[in-house]
């Protein structure tokens, strides 16, 4: 390690001194409260370690000079190994010497150490004590150790002076605290046997009151209650005779308590017609002591002043004393619960055969009838209901609706009954299918309505189920029939179409043999006709498309499928069935106008049963048109939003028309004013366009001929 | 068809693509042929005078096919007429070779049925 320069070495040496004065200017902080040996020992420790004592030893001449207190600190570090008893002794022995004329600095030795001590006075005239710090080190102490060390001594002295000074007032402040709880406690011990003594005096004084007021009150208890009673209350003594008579009684009986006190019961409340019957219940109970009346609750009749009879509810009990009985008969007028009595009974007479009419309703209902909780959990079901599903009514209340609804219905089921307990909506209708107890399935539907609850009985659910597999099965055949019709109406236009499509297939057939042969011609000259060929050939190509699409259309138009619904252009839908249609119309010299509205919004439905409709009305218009030969044959097709949000195709001829009895009659099945025709066309196209939710009419036109309506919403609807 | 170079055939055919591939074909037999869209447009026009032969289709919009013909008949004409025609029609066809048509070409027809048929009707064969 080199040498560091001695200026270097200086500043090190003077940063530490800053240091430790730092540390020992912030020892007092800590001394709060403390005692003076506390102050003390902790100055030992600081100085023991901040200029790296091998001890520091202090002895104050505290309580006297005969006990002092001593205080030494040893360093930690091993090498001092010194023994803190002999270096107390030793310094003991020097310190008693005399203190006040110890040299600044002395070298001693201990053991095997020579140690060079440092004495410090704690106080200006050592009057507290003193301190000595010693250390082997051959420097100590230096300038800057000694005025940490005198720093730290000073300050420990100021604190333990400032400790002692607090110490002296807490013990006076103590000491005078001691004497007022002292003599606080005296007074308040005089206190507590004065108020004794009172106390005694007053329960005294209070109980000789209660005793008055407790007299005082047992009349007046005895008396109110007699008169606030609401029952009457006749007491008797051993004859018989009336002693009290409250004022109840004397509303009651009509009786003015003066005038009966003293007469006998059985002459004045007994009726006449019980009096031989009280008279020797009454001897017989005073003779044997038994009774047949004594404590128990009695109905009997009693009479009152105006000589009504009325009937009473009766108690008597007979009195404990000494010498001859008397007795108390507390009686209550019944008359009213009599009466109330009779009105429940009639009430519940009333709501029995209610009951039983609602039951009976409920019993022969021609619909299924089911109750259930709001869990769904069944209550109670009607036989329809049992029937329906060939569970008994006991198997039912153990079931929940979903129990025996099919899977796949039960979530749309779950949902509706949701938001009718949430109160979303009172009441719903659903169609489902239940699996019967014997696996079969019925189609039911049902109205469910959420009955509300009441303080008495909770709410509860009222399903009213129909069997509807019935209705459904025929619906299904209906619509086969349906489909069977349309599919013949398909073959019946066919039939008539049978030329047209002969036409519209056979001219494309003919373009391709004669563009061919004239293709084979051009390539067989000398030399080829190779640009005509080319041209030919491209013909041929096109007239193949052509007849290929012509096809295409007639097939899907005739062939029977079943219905398919998709959105489609009814624009496109009038102008392949006029395609179809030209020839003929050409043929039967019929001319065609069309007016295609444009943007026309796109239909829902089966495309092929809509064109169908279509063909079959023109088809008719031109039938209508087939006679007329004095006015041009115009048949006008025109295509329009509608109002509503839907679409009209309009079909108008300039045929022979409609008498009022054709028009009523019109759409009626086998109805047909065509000796060929089998009259189901237009019976057919109605319940087609029906199924569309749409309207097929025909209004006669203000010149002659007629006109049909097709109006179909657009393509939002959805379809059952 | 040296024979032939100097014959005029005239078409009358409603339907565009006949009127587009007939022709080729005539010609390419050796004939010189004029077209027309209907029976009014032919009468209208001075073909009749050099036609040699008529092909002419049955069904037509306004006069059709034997509308034409009782036409031609009423002014006297022995103007040789082929039918052609895309509907099968015993009836019709009867009715046109009773009033003295060369033949009756249900379409499609060949080539050599239509060569055939001019053969007899230009006296050519």
């Amino acid at each position: 390690m080199a040498a560091e320069p001695e200026s270097s070495a200086e500043a090190r040496h003077l940063r530490r001194c800053i240091n430790d004065l730092v540390s020992v200017l912030a020892l007092p902080a800590t001394w709060t409260g403390g005692t003076p040996s506390q102050i003390l020992s902790n100055s030992l420790d600081a100085l023991v370690s901040l200029l790296r004592l091998d001890f520091a030893y202090a002895r104050l001449n505290e309580s006297s000079r005969a006990n002092p207190t001593e205080i030494v600190r040893v360093s930690a570090s091993e090498e001092s190994r010194l023994q803190p008893e002999e270096l107390r002794e030793k310094l003991r022995e020097w310190l008693e010497n005399d203190e006040r004329k110890l040299p600044a600095v002395v070298s001693e030795t201990f053991g095997a150490h020579a140690i060079t001590l440092v004495p410090v006075q704690l106080g200006l005239h050592a009057e507290i004590g003193m301190l000595v710090a010693g250390s082997r080190r051959t420097d100590f102490p230096q300038q800057t150790e000694r005025l940490v060390l005198n720093v730290a001594v000073n300050q420990a002295a100021i604190g333990m002076q400032e400790a002692n000074l607090l110490s002296a007032q807490r013990l006076v402040a103590s000491e005078l605290d001691q004497r007022v709880v002292q003599r606080t406690a005296e007074l308040a011990a005089r206190n507590e046997e004065l108020k004794a003594e009172i106390a005694k005096r007053q329960a005294v004084a209070a109980r000789l009151r209660h005793e008055e007021e407790e007299l005082l009150r047992s009349e007046a208890h005895k008396a109110a209650i007699l008169d606030s009673s609401l029952d009457c209350i006749v007491a008797i003594d051993h004859e018989g005779r009336i002693t009290e008579f409250n004022p109840a009684a004397e509303r009651t009986f009509g009786y003015e308590r003066a005038a009966v006190v003293g007469k006998l019961l059985g002459d004045v409340i007994v009726p006449p017609s019980l009096r031989a019957r009280h008279h020797s219940g009454f001897a017989r109970h005073l003779i044997t002591g038994e009774s047949r009346v004594l404590g128990r609750r009695l109905e009997m009749t009693a009479l009152c002043a105006d000589g009504r009879e009325i009937p009473v509810e009766l108690t008597i009990t007979r009195i404990r004393q000494e010498g001859p009985p008397s007795f108390t008969g507390y009686l209550r007028d019944i008359t009213e619960r009599k009466l109330n009595e009779d009105a429940l009974l009639e009430t519940h007479a009333k709501l029995a055969r209610s009951e039983e009419r609602w039951r009976s309703v409920f019993e022969n209902s021609a619909v299924g009838v089911a109750l259930s909780d709001l869990n769904s959990r069944l209550i109670a079901a009607n036989p329809v209901f049992e029937k329906m599903l060939g569970y008994t009514e006991a198997e039912l209340r153990e079931m929940s609706f979903l129990d025996f609804t099919v899977e796949e219905d039960r979530e749309s089921n779950r949902a509706m009954v949701r938001e009718l307990v949430e109160g979303k909506r009172r009441q719903f209708q659903i169609e489902k299918r239940y699996r019967r107890k014997n696996g079969g399935v019925v189609s039911v539907r049902n109205t469910v309505s959420f009955v509300a609850g009441t303080e008495k009985q909770p709410g509860f659910l009222l399903a009213l189920s129909e069997d509807v597999t019935e209705r459904h099965l025929a619906e299904e055949a209906l619509n086969e029939t349906r489909n069977e019709l349309a599919h013949m109406a398909r073959v019946t236009a066919l039939s008539t179409l049978t030329a047209a499509i002969a036409h519209e297939v056979n001219q494309p057939l003919s373009g391709i043999v004669t563009n061919a042969s004239t293709c084979l011609r051009m390539l067989d000259a000398d030399p080829p006709n190779l640009a005509g060929a080319s041209e030919t050939a491209r013909r041929t190509i096109r007239d193949g498309n052509r007849a290929s699409e012509v096809i295409a259309r007639l097939r899907t138009l005739f062939s029977k499928s079943e219905p398919t619904f998709e959105t489609f252009d009814l624009n496109d839908a009038v102008k392949e069935v006029l395609a179809l249609s030209a020839a003929e119309m050409q043929r039967n010299r019929i001319v065609v106008q069309s007016e295609l509205a444009a943007a026309l919004p796109l239909v829902l439905g089966d495309r092929i049963q809509i064109q169908q409709v279509i063909l079959n009305l023109v088809r008719n218009a031109w039938d209508a048109m087939s006679v007329v030969n004095d006015r041009p044959r115009e048949l006008s097709i025109r295509t329009e939003h509608d109002g509503n949000n839907g679409v009209c195709l309009r079909v108008k001829d300039s045929g022979v028309g409609m008498d009022a009895e054709v028009e009523k009659k019109l759409f009626q099945a086998f109805h047909t004013t065509k000796s060929d025709g089998m009259g189901i066309g237009l019976s057919v196209s109605r319940s087609i366009v029906e199924r569309h939710q749409g309207r097929l009419w025909a209004e006669r036109n203000e010149g002659p001929g007629a006109t049909f309506f097709l109006a179909i919403p657009a393509g939002t609807n959805t379809f059952v | 068809m040296k024979d032939a170079q100097a014959l005029v055939v005239v078409v009358v055919d409603d339907d565009e693509s006949v009127r587009e591939s007939l022709p080729d074909l005539l010609r390419e037999f050796g004939f010189t042929v004029l077209t027309f869209s209907s029976a009014g447009e032919f009468l209208a026009s001075d073909a009749l005078g050099r036609a040699r032969c008529l092909v002419l289709d049955v069904v037509m919009p306004g006069m059709s096919g034997i509308d034409l013909q009782k036409e031609l008949k009423s002014r006297g004409s022995k103007l040789p007429i082929i039918f052609i025609t895309a509907q099968k029609d015993e009836a019709i066809r009867k009715r046109v070779l009773d009033q003295g048509a060369v033949d009756v070409l249900l379409k499609p027809f060949s080539d050599t049925a239509l060569r055939d048929a001019l053969s007899k009707a230009t006296g050519g064969a």
